[in-house]
């Protein structure tokens, strides 16, 4: 016995049909849950050359072998799918309390490909698999969409995802909103949605979720929240949650201030951790967490859970807004209509920097947090300059000019940490297989906040790569990244929840396969090394204040480091995973075959 | 001797229904705990409510076969008299009796004085009064 609930759900739009297939252990074994799980699903479920707004393309839900259970920050889902924004795999998690309730419903994972006829919700219980009818929400908010069909299926249990106005018209960085605050945020995941005419998720469950040994995984579980002190009150990102990065990012100089031009910002203070908390009225926590990071804050009439550090970064320093109650308001904007605030701040940032050095008048400039606002709905209806910038800010500055100021890799707007103060976090970012993207590994932590040079590249491709399996174990086995758990501590909660042995060195490796597993569908996509850069102006101009000041990142230096990082993970000079590298790693023979055939190697 | 719980708290983890269902059923399943937890926003802000055994002894005074008592501190119920008619379920206030497989009457007993919701809130929202009710 285990935690797995044995059931995968297939459900296809266009012809209204629902099966169930059996959950593959074998898939289980070798790529665990979410993140891996959801890559195996999609090699097999679609041609990584898929169109990304085409049927055939799937959205694919994937829960973790911890989700449901009494193991702390283990309930996320995982949506798994080609991203309209970059073109590679992307996938993103949500917590709340939506993880578990697929498990208590009785499945794995969800595999919905098609389109259906109108606007649509799906409805998911342990009885009933139905498409229903969602005409009546067209261009509905995120948070009336949940309220609707809260009150529609009358069960105040039921837990939902939605998209709103954004992801109905396909802008490229529409998220999924579920529980009003919690965003499965970036890659344009919510477009997927809306180009299949899907409204909304609604999931309710009553099944148990059994584990290899409860009394083991009761004891297991109490002793690790207790010694790596989840539930201490005096955690930070307990009484803080991650506004608490705000200081520390800015003292760091990496805090991206006016579209990365600067690490500093001057009205950092009004919008950090202290401030922030100051507005607090709640704290709340995902289902089965210990941390409770969320904040529920207000300010005016302008309230949300949030705002979380990349959003403080991004829809505040970056687009050089310092005022938190418009901070609050834009967050909670995004939320509703469906956007990713990271990628519409790294747009509107574009936009500002654009007009401010006469490249193109967008009529906007840092500071004016107000037209920001007005921006973000403009996109999210397609209204005016929102057509183009829905479709992100490479395709913007490609059609306006000042390409070079979108702040991106490989279509993706960049996260909170301006890659000149932590150099190992550029090289992270550009072999994230999503693109842009801080959650791939965190060399921050050792680098500016630790103890490692953050100015050298020496060292750096082991360092990164080897953060990265760990980070793609945990977020396919199941864990927030708010715990800083190790893969020891992984692997035993793993050996009671799902049996077996999982030595630490299991964990990683685990890891280090769905690593490759993601970068075989983005080689068999198309791409290679050429698309593993940084903007330029990172190589080009440093910075002028903090530790990183007038510490030059050279192109030459960059691609240095990118030659020692594919050495070290076994991929060519080009930057494609050796087939002896993959051998290695166990994925399986016939994905070697067709990635032999895609990738010419 | 009630539970008692300090809502403002309460942070919606649920480790509590957690662990409840495991210790009595040998699962994890909220659904199946012996109290329950809202924690959700709405319009006007975040809502926040507990559903469990307040010990008025209601559903003691439905259960038309007497198979319901209390020892001051928890419900008692006798499965071998019990006739799962649900009586009880609805005559709880707070709408936390289920049954169970054979359809019998589930209230919660404190885990017979220790209960393990407290042990597991992470945030010592949930103690125990500590006066007993008259039986």
């Amino acid at each position: 016995m285990n935690s797995l609930m044995g059931k995968t759900l297939y459900v296809d739009l266009t012809k209204k049909k629902v099966h169930t297939r059996v959950t593959p252990p074998e898939w289980v074994e070798l790529y665990t849950g979410q993140k891996g799980l959801g890559a195996r699903i999609l090699m097999e479920a679609a041609d990584p050359k898929v169109e990304p707004f085409s049927e055939a393309n799937p959205v694919i839900l994937t829960t973790s072998i911890m989700a449901g259970t009494i193991v702390s920050c283990s309930a996320k889902l995982a949506i798994t799918t080609k991203s309209p924004l970059t073109g590679t795999i992307t996938d993103g998690s949500v917590g709340g309390h939506i993880g578990g309730e697929l498990k208590y419903a009785g499945y794995d994972a969800v595999v919905i490909t098609g389109k259906a006829e109108a606007l649509s919700y799906l409805y998911i219980d342990p009885d009933r698999v139905e498409v229903r009818d969602a005409t009546g929400l067209k261009g509905t908010g995120t948070f009336a969409t949940e309220a609707a069909l809260k009150a529609e299926i009358r069960d105040d249990q039921v837990k939902i995802m939605a998209i709103g106005p954004a992801g109905e018209n396909l802008v490229r960085f529409a998220c999924i909103s579920s529980e009003r605050y919690r965003q499965l945020g970036r890659g344009g995941i919510g477009a997927v949605m809306g180009s299949k005419n899907l409204k909304a998720i609604a999931i309710r469950g009553w099944l148990d979720v059994q584990v290899a040994d409860i009394e083991k995984c009761m004891e297991v579980a109490k002793a690790m929240h207790e010694q790596d002190a989840v539930t201490a009150p005096e955690n930070e990102i307990y009484e803080f949650g991650t506004p608490v990065l705000v200081d520390m990012a800015d003292k760091s100089g990496l805090l991206p201030t006016r579209n990365f031009q600067q690490g500093t910002f001057e009205k950092h203070q009004a919008i950090n951790g202290e401030s922030l908390k100051a507005l607090r009225k709640n704290k709340k926590a995902c289902f089965s967490c210990g941390i409770a990071c969320g904040n529920y804050v207000q300010a005016g009439d302008a309230r949300v859970e949030g705002p979380e550090f990349e959003t403080i970064a991004l829809c505040g320093s970056s687009i050089g807004n310092g005022d938190p109650e418009k901070l609050i308001a834009l967050n909670a904007l995004c939320d509703d209509l469906g956007l990713d605030t990271i990628s519409a701040g790294g747009v509107i940032a574009y936009m500002m920097e654009a007009t401010e050095r006469a490249v193109h008048d967008f009529g906007v400039r840092f500071g004016e947090a107000d037209k920001a606002l007005e921006i973000a709905a403009d996109i999210a209806h397609l209204r005016g300059i929102g057509k183009d910038a829905a479709l992100g800010s490479l395709a913007l500055g490609e059609k306006y000019g000042g390409a070079e100021y979108a702040m991106q890799i490989k279509g993706q707007e960049l996260p909170g940490y301006d890659p000149r103060g932590s150099w190992g976090m550029g090289l992270g970012y550009v072999s994230a297989p999503r693109g842009g993207c801080h959650m791939s590994c965190y060399p921050i932590a050792v680098e500016a906040w630790g103890t490692e040079d953050p100015f050298t590249f020496d060292g750096k491709g082991k360092l990164v790569a080897e953060m990265q399996n760990a980070q793609f174990a945990k977020f396919s086995m199941g864990v927030c990244d708010f715990w800083p758990i190790s893969s020891e501590t992984l692997g035993k909660l793993y050996e009671v929840t799902y049996g077996g042995s999982w030595p630490a060195e299991k964990v990683d490796r685990a890891g280090e396969r769905i690593f490759n597993l993601q970068r075989m569908f983005n080689v068999m996509a198309g791409f290679t090394r050429k698309q593993d850069y940084l903007p330029k102006r990172f190589y080009e101009e440093t910075l002028r204040d903090g530790p990183p000041k007038d510490k030059a990142m050279t192109r030459a230096a960059f691609d240095k480091a990118l030659d020692d990082y594919y050495d070290f993970r076994g991929w060519d000079g080009e930057g494609r995973p050796k087939v002896q590298t993959l051998e290695k790693l166990g994925i399986e023979e016939k994905l070697i075959a067709a990635y032999r055939k895609a990738a010419k190697t | 001797m009630p539970l008692k719980l300090k809502l403002s708290d309460c942070t919606g983890c649920q480790l509590c229904q957690l662990a409840c269902s495991a210790v009595h059923e040998g699962a994890f399943n909220p659904e199946k705990a012996r109290l329950k937890i809202i924690h959700e926003y709405t319009d006007q802000g975040i809502h926040i409510a507990s559903r469990h055994c307040i010990l008025c002894k209601k559903c003691e005074e439905a259960c038309p076969v007497g198979a319901i008592s209390n020892n001051g501190r928890w419900m008692i119920v006798d499965h071998d008299i019990c006739i799962g008619c649900g009586d009880c379920a609805r005559a709880c206030p707070k709408d936390v009796i289920y049954y169970d497989a054979n359809r019998k009457s589930i209230i919660c007993d404190l885990c017979e004085g220790s209960p393990k919701c407290v042990e597991w809130c992470p945030k010592g929202v949930i103690s125990l009064y500590e006066r007993a009710v008259k039986a």
